[in-house]
């Protein structure tokens, strides 16, 4: 409930912005801020040169696919298993490339792996992915901070903890 | 002094052979014994070292990535029947067993094949699914109707490494073999393999009889034993010697081992067929050769086929001689009636079916030489060639077949018309998963199939206006200087440098005054591009493109800007990956996990990735990359795809068109197209004339996937002025919407702004 609350301006603001000053001929940017439904229907466009109208899928969703891996990475992180378990958060992450709390969640198995440098960076690739979601942001930035702190960059880990504590405080 | 010598030699002959009349036979008798004995030991020996250590040398197997199956995958159901058909399973009305499909329109009931992963065996699934719009619509139990979340298909085999002549073989275990084939082996080949110990002498008497009429060896009285041990042990000479070693060896062998032993080696070891290099031995391959499937989902017809074949592989071959080889499988047939095996309605039903080999369909072949190629590099980087044609490694790797026949068509079909006007044209292409740098499909050359000169990853050609986002990022990483309008001049530009006159000239010869940034990647104006460059200095453009991870020599001319650097398809796709992932480098990936052959996993390769391009730039750049597909050099994209997937991307020609480039990406997968003569003459196509076009038919044939790019929050959009390049507002009728740092440098206000846009803006912006 929280997430779609703070999309919201976001969304109202880029209607907004397409809005303004853009004739109807002028399309809004490609930009789609969170999933978009996967019931959405296909858009169809003409056939230029007796070539196929292409059809563009809506992006893939595989909801019960990833939650049953993501299941299944529990219990490798259970049996203590970290790099099975990274491996099958990078088989979900196959289905669903966009998806920020994977990225987020394979952040945390390198870092289980002794890897802190790929944590920091896949910390940082999920922030990317993690609009709206402060929640999901300020956790990235404290894997961050702890994948600075194992790096020794003490400088780095704070800048890290300040920003996940100013993303708690909005 | 040679004839003094000579002499004395003779004569110590002479004494020697006084002495033979006292000889001692019982010693001589004894020491032949032990000589028999030790001759003996010493084969019983190889028998046992043979027999008890590894038996074969096992090549490296190598597998497509396995289809995950879930509610949602992008998927029609013509892919999914091809992907099928290309595993071999079998069109039934009613599918019950492992390997079987039946379909009715979009749906599908079938029963999976057990396998094993690197995460354990995937256990057979009975699914049922539905396809409806392009995606897998429905997964569930056959058998309960409940919902499936996840199912794992087996993986395509995509070939396997061994050197040159080697055997390749899949093992089987006794238990894999249908009990129809060891009866129908053991009737036609040796009768009485239950019974002998063994050489059966009756056999060998017979087929003495025979040879002793006809007065050469014709006939062999050999048990399975024995035919396992010449196989096994001994060359393919017929000597007696031989013949002699032979018997022994096979009584050896069954005083050691068990019949069931035996039996599980013959079928493994037995000589089939011959495919090029590679010869094909045992029943699991020889199956999957044949017919594509393993030999428990054979029939009758297909059993006696192959079990007729050991007889001689070559002359009953079945593709090259299919009258003999339906007449032997017949006369087998006909054997396994005679023995019971078989009942008399199935003899009738068997005998009537073709041969039923099933040869890979055109278009969907499995032969990818290209892709193997980079696995087998990858693969050499991290172990030993000994290891990979012998250990039986398991390689599980990144290939898509679904994008990778797409790929081969895709050339093919516009190469193909080409060929009579330039015979030498020539093509390469590659397309990776733009999230995790896993390459999911490779061509090397204009005839995918063939191996050979691998063009995507070998032939470094000038890869021209390919390089210029590059030249725009190091501008864009500039926010206060520039932002995706900024006015840059295309305008004729004559530049000086050690001496040498340089002016650059646009594709079109023409100078198209003030253009924005955007616009000017968007239409690929070098003259444009060649200013920018200079302002920007050739070290910090280098500098971008060793951080993009650009490995070439770069020669640090202006020339740089336009491309003057050569790069491979390979290459062009790291670089690209940079930009397809929103700033990140990705390493290509060709293999995901390396498993013993006893399913232990060996090595995983990780995905890794490194941020090099800030968040802010790489929005920026990828909307300029949209553009070029919304309104510049590869505009008829747009024509085909709807805006809503917003594609991004580029063009690229060489001088006097001897290249032709295209690399672009969806929300999914970059892909990279090269097109040229490997002569480097011209060949007369543009980057959109004909790469671009074999990219537009891979991505209309594997579906396109939106690009979702979440903006940064320190990027604001604004409506912009095209004629002036100023902020529009409502006043405005002909804007483009663009990305702009927050921070960073904004464009005055338009002309045609009526006021709100001035009001908003600070007084010294307007």
């Amino acid at each position: 409930m929280n997430e779609r609350i703070f999309c919201l301006p976001i969304l109202v603001m880029l209607s907004l912005a397409g809005c303004s000053g853009t004739p109807p001929r002028q399309g809004l940017p490609p930009v789609v801020e969170g999933g978009a439904p996967s019931s959405e229907p296909a858009a169809r466009v003409g056939v230029p040169r007796g070539e196929e109208p292409v059809v563009v899928s809506p992006p893939q969703s595989g909801g019960g696919a990833v939650v049953a891996l993501l299941e299944r990475a529990d219990d490798y992180r259970r049996s203590g298993d970290v790099s099975g378990e990274a491996a099958t958060i990078e088989r979900a992450l196959r289905i669903e490339p966009n998806n920020a709390r994977l990225w987020s969640r394979l952040a945390e198995a390198r870092l289980e792996q002794g890897q802190p440098r790929q944590a920091e960076q896949l910390a940082l690739k999920s922030n990317g992915l993690a609009t709206g979601d402060r929640a999901l942001q300020a956790h990235n930035w404290r894997l961050v901070a702890r994948a600075r702190w194992a790096l020794d960059d003490a400088a780095g880990a704070r800048a890290a903890e300040q920003r996940a504590r100013s993303l708690d405080r909005r | 002094m040679a004839r003094k010598k000579r002499k004395t030699r003779r004569g110590g002959r002479k004494r020697r052979r006084s002495r033979r009349s006292s000889f001692p036979w019982g010693r001589i008798l004894l020491a032949l014994l032990v000589v028999v004995v030790g001759y003996v030991a010493f084969l019983d020996f190889q028998v046992y070292r043979q027999f008890e250590g590894k038996r074969w040398a096992l090549p490296a197997r190598v597998y497509a990535r396995p289809l995950e199956l879930y509610a949602g995958l992008k998927l029609t159901p013509q892919q999914f029947a091809d992907e099928l058909r290309a595993l071999g399973y079998r069109s039934v009305s009613k599918a019950r067993r492992p390997g079987q499909v039946a379909r009715n329109g979009s749906r599908f009931e079938l029963v999976s094949r057990p396998f094993l992963f690197w995460d354990g065996r995937e256990a057979s699934h009975a699914l049922r699914l539905r396809f409806a719009s392009g995606h897998l619509s429905e997964l569930t139990d056959a058998r309960s109707g409940k919902a499936v979340a996840l199912a794992r298909l087996d993986p395509l085999e995509i070939g396997s490494i061994y050197t040159a002549r080697q055997e390749d073989r899949i093992l089987l275990r006794l238990e894999d073999v249908p009990d129809t084939l060891v009866k129908a082996l053991i009737a036609v080949e040796d009768r009485s393999f239950y019974q002998h110990h063994g050489v059966s002498p009756r056999a060998i008497a017979r087929a003495f009889w025979v040879n002793l009429r006809s007065g050469e060896v014709v006939q062999g009285g050999s048990t399975l034993t024995q035919q396992l041990v010449k196989n096994f042990f001994l060359s393919n000479r017929r000597s007696l010697w031989r013949k002699l070693n032979e018997a022994i060896m096979a009584l050896l062998l069954e005083r050691r081992y068990s019949k069931d032993e035996i039996l599980e080696a013959y079928l493994n070891e037995v000589y089939l067929a011959q495919d090029g290099q590679r010869a094909i031995h045992g029943f699991g391959l020889g199956s999957r050769f044949f017919f594509q499937r393993p030999p428990k989902e054979l029939n009758t017809a297909q059993i006696a086929l192959l079990v007729g074949m050991v007889k001689g592989p070559s002359y009953y071959n079945p593709v090259r001689h299919p009258e003999r080889a339906l007449k032997r499988r017949n006369l087998v047939l006909k054997v396994m009636l005679e023995q019971g095996i078989i009942s008399r309605s199935e003899y009738q039903k068997a005998r009537r079916q073709k041969l039923g080999l099933v040869r890979p369909r055109a278009g969907t072949s499995k032969s990818f030489p290209a892709f193997l190629d980079l696995v087998r590099r990858q693969l050499r980087r991290d172990y030993n060639e000994s290891d990979l044609v012998s250990e039986g490694l398991r390689i599980f790797t990144t290939l898509d077949p679904q994008l990778q026949w797409a790929l081969q068509k895709s050339l093919a079909r516009h190469i193909q018309p080409l060929l009579k006007k330039h015979p030498e044209l020539q093509g390469a292409g590659m397309v990776t998963h733009s999230a995790n740098g896993e390459v999911l499909a490779l061509v090397g050359g204009r005839q995918a199939g063939f191996a050979g000169y691998n063009r995507a990853l070998d032939a470094r050609r000038q890869v021209g206006s390919l390089l210029k986002p590059a030249v725009y990022l190091t501008a864009l990483e500039q926010p206060r200087r520039y932002n995706l309008a900024s006015l840059l001049d295309d305008g004729p530009l004559e530049y000086r440098q050690a001496g040498k006159l340089w002016s650059p000239r646009n594709y079109d010869r023409k100078f198209h005054g003030r253009v924005m940034l955007y616009q000017a990647l968007a239409h690929s104006y070098n003259v444009a591009t060649a200013r920018l460059g200079l302002a920007l200095g050739v070290q910090r453009v280098i500098d971008t493109l060793r951080r993009l991870s650009v490995e070439q020599p770069l020669n640090p001319y202006p020339s740089l800007f336009l491309g003057a650097v050569n790069m491979s398809v390979l290459d062009v796709t790291r670089l690209y990956l940079n930009f397809a992932s929103g700033g990140f480098d990705i390493p290509l990936r060709s293999i995901r996990e390396v498993l013993q052959a006893d399913g232990e996993p060996l090595q995983r390769y990780e995905l890794s990735i490194e941020r090099v391009i800030d968040p802010g730039p790489a929005f920026l750049l990828n909307r300029a990359l949209q553009l070029v597909v919304q309104e510049g050099t590869a505009r008829s994209l747009a024509q085909r795809f709807p805006a809503s997937a917003g594609l991004a991307g580029k063009t690229g020609t060489t001088n006097d068109l001897r290249d032709s480039w295209y690399a672009g990406y969806d929300g999914e997968k970059l892909g990279v197209i090269w097109m040229g003569r490997d002569d480097n003459q011209s060949m007369g196509l543009t980057g959109s004339s004909g790469a671009l076009r074999v990219w537009s038919d891979v991505y209309a044939s594997a579906g396109a996937v939106p690009v979702q790019m979440p903006k940064p929050d320190s990027v604001v959009w604004h409506g912009v002025d095209r004629d002036s390049g100023g902020l529009a507002d409502s006043g405005c009728d002909n804007t483009v919407q663009l990305p702009f740092i927050e921070s960073g440098v904004m464009p005055p206000a338009a002309p045609c702004a009526s006021g709100a846009a001035r009001r908003w803006l600070p007084k010294w912006m307007q």
